[in-house]
């Protein structure tokens, strides 16, 4: 069997610090919350708990207590399931291929109607110590975390390259963070809602060189939940409703860094990835009505923008500076504030994508709606953009 | 040709694992030399060093020493680090191709605020007291 797949509800907490520490008598339970976000999101979706035939979940953080916390929470929602019941693991793209996977269960005929859900606490976790273990993922354990690589050193080099390659200017990187604080500050859902201006943004601390603190993603916690389902259901429920036109997946077999001299910075992923999205979806770069690229620094969002050819190579940072990326602009990105002003709650973070997709098409994003909004595309990634899953929406009012 | 030695103070932050087969690479490592592993069917050079060889999947490597000079690809410096390394922060990181062509990541040391991309580099080996590692450094920082 096979058939076509829509999301037809979604609901998020925002974004922002909620774990408690460690000591403190009262904490936020991860099943709580993920709990309250799941009726939410079905009662958005206007399917009953019967109809929920999957569950996709993100794999919590492992500073998670409740262990198997999948099957935990199906026993605090008393909700059995006939289709399959997940925890998806897969680095940054762990949201992303929750939402896959739910997407393709439900097209098999293995469910109506699926759920791709999941929370991220680590807040109470320093970033410093938070590195200690993230050091160990992105890079060769034996080979790159002794040298104290960590996983946004990798996107620094990226920036580094690309000013030096493109002879960009520093300034037109920054004005990204610029325009996604300022798309934030229309989202309920962004953690950072307060505007910044170039000068804020370039007279931060630095992180890593030549990103400083607005340029890099915050540490963030988040929980969201995608109702996903068969395009006839999401007929039968007679509410405005967002159709999956098309998806592409490529992984380099590479993780960080290629010992073969290559370009870098091309983001061959997201070029090949989006090719197979267009190409099933049957549409072009240029039909795009907004992206909600997932870029935890200023320069991946360049990098993608261009790699997709929602701008041409080079011209990245250059278009975003322009307002060719904001809202009212040619090709908005990150409507939602993306990564840096949104928030970053790593496993969820690419559920927020898909949140922020569902808003605009069916048009519902209030001040940050881009107008007329038809065609949307997600993207998510892992590693240096090692791998990319994207995927392309139509609004289906 | 030997890689120039550095002293460094105390242990390594992060202690990379050997294994039977890697125990080779940190022990030339400390000897000063840098090794890669090349395939003897397709000829191709791999590193890190693998008891295989990832691009025709072949069994039988051997070992093979790298000129250790090249040139920085990109770089960075990391000013927030993790807990382990509060100690060495702010710490440079680079990228370089080495003449052989094979790219390898590592730390970038005795270099100026003016080396960047496309400066010549070679490296070195850091040791510390329990062990080595290796970083690049100018190629006229001697």
């Amino acid at each position: 069997m096979s058939r076509n797949v829509a999301i037809v509800g979604a609901a998020a907490i925002p974004c922002g610090r909620h774990q408690k520490a460690p000591g403190d008598r009262v904490q936020v339970l991860e099943h709580e919350v993920l709990a309250g976000v799941v009726l939410d999101a079905v009662r958005d979706a206007g399917v009953s708990k019967d109809d929920v035939d999957a569950l996709f979940f993100t794999h919590p953080r492992p500073y998670t207590r409740q262990l198997y916390f999948g099957t935990f929470l199906a026993s605090y929602l008393r909700l059995p399931c006939d289709g399959v019941l997940v925890e998806v693991v897969a680095d940054g793209m762990t949201g992303g291929l929750a939402f896959d996977q739910a997407a393709e269960t439900v097209r098999s005929g293995r469910a109506e109607v699926a759920l791709a859900l999941g929370i991220n606490l680590e807040t109470a976790v320093s970033s410093s110590e938070h590195m200690d273990r993230s050091m160990r993922a992105t890079g060769d354990v034996e080979f790159h975390a002794p040298f104290g690589f960590i996983p946004i050193s990798w996107y620094a080099m990226d920036a580094m390259r690309y000013l030096y390659e493109f002879n960009a200017k520093r300034e037109d990187l920054a004005m990204v963070a610029v325009k996604n604080r300022r798309h934030a500050s229309l989202n309920p859902l962004a953690q950072y809602r307060k505007s910044v201006t170039l000068e804020e943004v370039l007279a931060q601390r630095m992180i890593v060189e030549p990103l400083g603190l607005f340029e890099v993603p915050p540490r963030s916690d988040g929980a969201a939940c995608v109702v996903v389902a068969s395009e006839e259901a999401a007929r039968s429920l007679g509410r405005p409703y967002v159709l999956l036109r098309g998806r592409g997946f490529h992984h380099e077999g590479v993780h960080q860094v290629s010992d073969v001299p290559g370009d870098m910075i091309s983001f061959v992923s997201v070029q090949r990835a989006g090719k197979a999205a267009f190409e099933e979806a049957r549409i072009g770069a240029a039909d795009v009505d907004l992206a909600e690229i997932y870029a935890p620094c200023t320069i991946v969002e360049v990098l993608v923008s261009e790699a997709l050819g929602l701008a041409k190579r080079g011209q990245g940072a250059k278009a975003a500076a322009a307002g060719e990326t904001s809202l009212g602009g040619r090709i908005p990105i990150c409507t939602s504030g993306g990564l840096l002003a949104r928030g970053h709650p790593p496993f969820v973070t690419p559920l927020y994508s898909f949140v922020e997709i569902a808003e605009q098409l069916r048009h519902r994003a209030g001040a940050r709606q881009v107008g007329n909004a038809r065609l949307g595309l997600a993207t998510c990634e892992l590693g240096n953009h090692n791998a990319a899953l994207i995927h392309v929406f139509e609004a289906r009012p | 040709m030997k890689l120039a030695v550095q002293k460094m103070p105390g242990r390594r932050p992060f202690p990379p694992q050997e294994s039977a087969f890697t125990a080779r690479f940190w022990q030339a490592l400390g000897e000063g030399e840098l090794l890669a592993t090349r395939c003897r069917e397709c000829a191709r050079l791999t590193f890190p060093p693998k008891p295989l060889c990832p691009h025709c999947w072949c069994r039988e490597v051997e070992w093979a020493p790298l000129s250790g000079r090249g040139v920085i690809y990109s770089h960075t410096t990391v000013h927030a680090a993790p807990a382990l390394f509060a100690q060495e922060a702010p710490y440079r990181l680079c990228i370089v191709d080495l003449d052989e062509g094979l790219r390898l990541a590592a730390r970038l040391v005795d270099a100026g605020s003016g080396v960047g991309i496309g400066a010549r580099v070679e490296f070195v080996v850091l040791r510390y007291e329990d062990g080595p590692l290796f970083a690049a450094r100018p190629l006229d920082a001697r």
